[in-house]
């Protein structure tokens, strides 16, 4: 699947390279396992600047100094987001669907870890919209990866060029809420290191045409999902059955 | 008696909602839920609140909203 859809998304055009590029990405995976297991020691007090380098957009690091404001803040299966989340914590708590692992002993390993700051998450059987609007009520960071195919009342949104079925959730929290909403990524930059960039606010009023908003929020999410694969294609989580026309 | 905030909401909620249902029995007393509208749609609920009345729910309002009557009455404190 991994190499099907680095061949469609256009990423590689050489089967070999292809295939090559879909074991780095299983590797990937590999690493973000270990390296979360290992975040809570790493990101101890100020230990964390030996590790991660922030490239946060000036009106998005406003947002998370200022207690007053809440922040959607969207991603992919990309780099790490699970340092991400437990980075950005240190500025507000942070809220996420969590899903249990397909391998019970990573599953068993991850339990075992010790709790993870100010990031509280939020089982994915539990993940509604109600529940949504009271992590921005708290005024808290609101992390959702919004790569993967929407099953239910997704809207199709180009992806490397093709149309994917893709949650509106993000978009239509940012419309009627108004909380901030942006982009964010954690690339690997080496062992244990990594970079945390950032989109600038990506703002949106509602227009009256709830379809179109929808779709230019998305648009313009995986816009960015898009430029941060590019950057490292091997550390995107190729496996996921995106496209399913 | 006629309640326009009740009559309009009805309106929307029609549109939120896949029920199909006899919508001139909704008042001020049905449940959200009964009429459809799901946890995902809640959120276009919202939307079409905030376009067809001009007033934007803050979140802390609208997450433990049950009935269609407490809907007209937060709008009326809004100034609907």
């Amino acid at each position: 699947m991994a190499r099907e859809n680095i061949l469609r998304g256009g990423i590689e055009t050489d089967p070999g390279r292809a295939s090559a590029l879909s074991r780095r990405s299983a590797e990937h995976f590999g690493m973000l396992v270990i390296e979360s297991l290992k975040s809570a020691e790493m990101l101890e007090d100020d230990r964390w600047r030996e590790h991660v380098k922030l490239e946060i957009a000036p009106d998005v690091m406003a947002v998370l100094e200022d207690p007053e404001q809440a922040l959607i803040m969207a991603s992919g299966h990309f780099g790490n987001w699970e340092i991400a989340a437990q980075l950005l914590s240190r500025y507000k708590p942070v809220a996420g669907i969590t899903r249990t692992m397909n391998n019970p002993r990573v599953e068993e390993l991850i339990q075992r870890r010790k709790p993870r700051y100010r990031f509280h998450p939020i089982p994915k059987y539990a993940a509604d919209p109600r529940r949504f609007l009271a992590v921005l009520q708290d005024r808290e960071i609101l992390a959702l990866l919004t790569d993967q195919h929407a099953h239910t009342g997704g809207v199709p949104i180009e992806f490397f060029g093709h149309p994917a079925a893709t949650y509106t959730t993000a978009a239509m929290l940012h419309l009627v809420t108004r909380a901030p909403l942006c982009f964010a990524a954690c690339r690997r930059l080496g062992p244990m290191r990594f970079e945390l960039t950032s989109s600038p606010l990506i703002e949106h009023r509602p227009s009256g045409d709830k379809k179109a908003d929808v779709r230019a929020i998305l648009i313009a999410l995986n816009g960015h999902l898009e430029d941060a694969i590019r950057q490292a294609p091997d550390q995107y989580i190729w496996g996921h059955r995106r496209w399913r026309d | 008696m006629s309640d326009a905030i009740i009559d309009k909401l009805r309106d929307i909620l029609r549109d939120s909602s896949a029920e199909d249902r006899d919508w001139d029995s909704v008042d001020g007393s049905t449940t959200i839920e009964s009429l459809g509208i799901d946890s995902l749609s809640i959120l276009d609920l919202l939307y079409d609140i905030d376009q067809d009345f001009g007033i934007t729910l803050e979140a802390a309002e609208v997450i433990d909203i049950g009935t269609v009557g407490e809907i007209a009455a937060l709008l009326r404190k809004r100034g609907a």
